[in-house]
């Protein structure tokens, strides 16, 4: 690397950096240079019930439709639809939402997110769902046996056989659809029944309204289907979440629904805030005084790699910080931390041990990718599992964790190197020491120190050797 | 430098035993005087009204009241000390012996979990959630709580009624079940159960076997002190400390691949010379070489535990008590992580790796049949 091209990298690098900052801290909205409607990206990152309070709603079992056999099986029921519940809300974006049961009655938290008392409303007015033949314009029921002796359906195919419910985005038509899932009992249904109407037409009926009756072309065994009918989002988002209400095992009423502040109080996210900022720089302090210049380098790494951390959390939809997300950021910064030391300190080895400053940085390096590609791998395999197997907060930390470890080991190998590379230009090998670099006094000369160390380290085995030998 | 280089670690594995047996027979203790004092085996632990379920008590004060500090103090004050009283507590006790239940004054005392405040204008009240008498879900006690739960309810509005004259206050108790905790509990569990098994694997195929076991268990140990040291400390267990234990988890098989990764570096730097070795030969350099590894890693994991410590420390320091409550179980684990890459892993390793390779060596000195050289002996 030329100096020139050094002083270029570095020099797009502070200003990305502060520009990092600013955008990232500073909140534009009094009109300064102009500016009324720029907030900090910080504080475009969602946050959960813990740390910014929400709503909550509290639902009823509509016991005047409940059947005898099912006032029997209420409590497993109560327990399904606070399990249907859980997957709708976090299908819906509310990753953090709580539910839990009292007395037969359903309490759901949300933080306050994207409107959430829409979806109270919602959920609390289920749809009813049907598919059925259709023809000549009238509705064929599906669970008849017809007279040409065709296959038809033995149950009626209704809401409970719908797993989840989404909305799409059709290219052809710019309308949005509502996508729809079936259960395992769901997918058998629909297909028998596409093969035995294959050719004919099928039609769908929300709250034994008409809804659509498209034609079916082939039998459809995926267990997906969509509804289009020219719906706008909110129309689409109303259907589905409606659709899947109506899926669940128990009608439910919302009795009552209001506003929930913080459980960790106000202070905590600004505590969060601080302690990060605070945190990092005696980190800052802390490498810089141990490792010198390879502190500094690492430094500049880790605030870039906290800024776009940040950016990332704050862009990410399915990100709603709560106490277990800043565990994870927490934690992803430790990692970043010591991916650094763990090559700072290869280098200091490889240097101790006679290389020139310029390979014992290249050989740190290399040497030390082996341990830290495999520490962070386990960390994103547990990341992983915690967001495919753990309940909604315990995913929460598990997104958090993901994306920072993820980011940290491009900062860690990529971008500490690129500066460290950068600030090498500028110093020889008589600079070590502003590396924080050292021979090994007690070792001698560098050559044969590297013997030396050879012979330490396999010394019971050549003795081995000999006595093999002797043999 | 290189006399600590040759300091003997694996050799000593009994002594680095005894430390979490220590720590365990402590939390033994721990757990079974405050189980028998409080006559519950739940209270043995503190749970949290997250996992153990708990009551809420509401009382509409509105927003003149609550968004005025001095205020609000005074009335949470009052509240509190309803809530703490031992009066009631007697009353409840007294209640329990006619339902046939024994529990301790200091058992029926409510403990809060989290204050908050709800609704805007004259409508926001100020919600309190504490613990239910037990988290034990039968019938007595759930009779229990909603007798404790009513006769809360009555004192607070007695003082409202004689203090501001004013008796249309709404304030209300309900109760509320952990079910959801319960299978946060089972799901989290299990999800930490299904990583550790396929870090094992990846750390089997990575490294060797035995590294995967010797880290997998120091995984173990990791988490069991931490539930010990939480035993001790009294510290209150709810949604955090499963972060808490998931943090630690996660960070700190990242110690133990350090080690272990210097060791397989070490190991291949010595080549394949171990298959001429006799038995005693190779216990003495596989731990002589674990040994080296851990000494040469010694700084970087000093070094990064300490940075991370900083960060979590802080963040106790500034954050509010329920961070804390998070912040303590990381620093035991962060604690209890450094000691067991350091020494349990590595020690665990050589104990498994040198039953193995004097096993090899016996069965190959056995196939030669010639047993001539001290040390080796057939089976």
């Amino acid at each position: 690397m030329k100096k020139w091209q050094s002083i270029v990298i570095l020099t797009v690098l502070a200003i990305l950096i502060v520009l990092g900052s600013v955008f990232g801290f500073l909140s534009l909205d009094n009109g300064e240079l102009g500016i009324t409607n720029y907030y900090a990206y910080i504080t475009n990152i969602s946050l959960g019930l813990d740390l910014s309070g929400g709503v909550y709603a509290v639902y009823e079992v509509d016991e005047s439709k409940l059947t005898d056999e099912q006032k029997s099986d209420i409590d497993n029921l109560i327990k399904g639809t606070m399990a249907s519940l859980e997957s709708l809300l976090f299908s819906k974006g509310y990753t953090e939402a709580q539910v839990t049961e009292s007395n037969k009655r359903i309490r759901v938290e949300i933080p306050d997110e994207d409107d959430p008392e829409r979806i109270f409303s919602l959920i609390g007015r289920p749809s009813s769902f049907e598919f059925k033949e259709y023809v000549d314009g009238k509705e064929g029921d599906l669970s008849l046996n017809d007279a040409n002796g065709k296959v038809k359906l033995e149950e009626k195919f209704t809401g409970t056989d719908i797993a989840s419910t989404g909305v799409r985005y059709d290219d052809s038509t710019g309308y949005y659809e509502v996508v729809l899932s079936f259960t395992e009992e769901g997918t058998k249904k629909f297909s028998t029944a596409t093969t035995a109407l294959t050719g004919s037409q099928l039609s769908i009926w929300i709250n034994d309204e008409f809804v659509i009756a498209p034609n079916v072309n082939s039998a459809i065994t995926q267990g997906t289907a969509s509804i289009s009918g020219n719906y706008s989002y909110d129309q689409a988002y109303d259907l589905a979440v409606r659709i899947q209400s109506g899926s669940f095992p128990l009608v439910l009423k919302m009795s009552e629904s209001n506003t929930l502040t913080a459980t960790l109080g106000s202070s905590a996210i600004k505590a969060g805030l601080i302690s990060g900022i605070v945190g990092l720089v005696l980190i800052f302090l802390y490498v810089i005084i141990m490792y010198k210049l390879m502190g500094v380098a690492a430094s500049l790494s880790l605030w870039f790699y906290s800024l776009t951390y940040l950016f990332f959390l704050s862009i990410f939809p399915w990100v709603q910080l709560t106490l277990s997300g800043i565990a994870g950021v927490l934690l992803s910064i430790g990692m970043a931390v010591d991916a650094n030391v763990i090559i700072f300190e290869r280098v200091k080895e490889e240097y101790r041990n006679g290389k020139t400053m310029r390979t014992s940085i290249l050989t740190g390096f290399k040497r030390s990718l082996g341990a830290i590609i495999d520490g962070n791998v386990t960390t994103i395999i547990g990341a992983v599992v915690l967001i495919a197997f753990g309940a909604a907060t315990i995913k929460s930390f598990g997104i958090t964790l993901l994306i920072g470890i993820i980011i940290s080991l491009l900062a860690s190998l990529l971008l500490t190197r690129l500066i460290l590379e950068c600030i090498l230009v500028f110093n020889d090998e008589s600079k070590a020491g502003l590396f924080g670099l050292k021979r090994d006094i007690e070792k001698g000369i560098p050559e044969e120190d590297e013997q030396e160390q050879e012979e330490t380290s396999v010394g019971s085995n050549k003795k081995t050797k000999r006595g093999g030998a002797e043999r | 430098m290189k006399k600590i280089l040759n300091a003997k670690i694996v050799e000593k594995h009994w002594i680095w035993a005894i430390a979490p047996v220590i720590i365990f027979l402590v939390a033994v203790i721990a757990f079974t005087s405050f189980a028998v004092t409080n006559k519950d085996i739940t209270k043995g632990i503190n749970i949290g009204i997250d996992f153990a379920g708990g009551s809420i008590l509401t009382v509409e004060l509105g927003s003149d009241v609550l968004n005025n500090q001095e205020e609000y103090n005074k009335h949470y004050n009052k509240i509190e000390s309803v809530l703490t009283s031992n009066e009631i507590a007697k009353q409840v006790v007294e209640y329990a012996k006619t339902l046939g239940i024994d529990i301790s004054e200091s058992a029926a005392v409510a403990s809060i979990s989290y204050v908050q405040t709800s609704g805007s204008g004259s409508e926001m009240s100020l919600v309190i959630k504490y613990d239910n008498i037990s988290s034990t879900f039968d019938t007595k006690t759930n009779e229990l709580t909603t007798y404790r739960n009513q006769i809360l309810e009555n004192e607070i509005k007695d003082y409202y009624t004689n203090e501001y004259q004013d008796s249309s206050i709404t304030i209300s108790t309900s109760y509320i079940g952990a079910t959801a905790s319960a299978s946060l509990i089972r799901t989290a569990l299990i999800a930490v159960c299904v990583s550790l098994l396929f870090i094992l694997i990846y750390i089997m195929i990575r490294f060797e076997i035995w590294s995967g076991f010797a880290a997998i268990i120091g995984l173990v140990h990791d988490v069991a002190m931490m539930v010990f040291l939480v035993i001790i400390f009294r510290v209150q267990v709810n949604s955090a400390f499963i972060a808490a234990l998931i943090t630690i988890v996660s960070y700190s098989i990242n110690n133990t691949i350090v080690v272990f990764d210097r060791v397989r570096e070490n190991k291949k730097k010595l080549g394949g010379s171990f298959k001429n070795d006799v038995k005693n030969n190779v216990v003495e350099m596989n731990n002589k070489m674990v040994n080296e590894s851990i000494m040469q890693t010694l700084t970087r994991s000093i070094n990064s535990t300490i940075t991370t410590m900083v960060a979590i420390t802080i963040f106790a320091i500034i954050g509010t008590a329920s961070v804390r409550e998070f912040a303590l179980p990381v620093i035991f684990g962060l604690i209890a992580g450094f000691y067991s890459s350091l020494v349990i892993a590595p020690s665990l390793y050589c104990l498994m790796k040198n039953s193995v390779d004097k096993r090899k060596i016996a069965k190959r000195d056995g196939l030669k049949k010639s047993p001539t050289y001290a040390g080796a002996k057939v089976k």
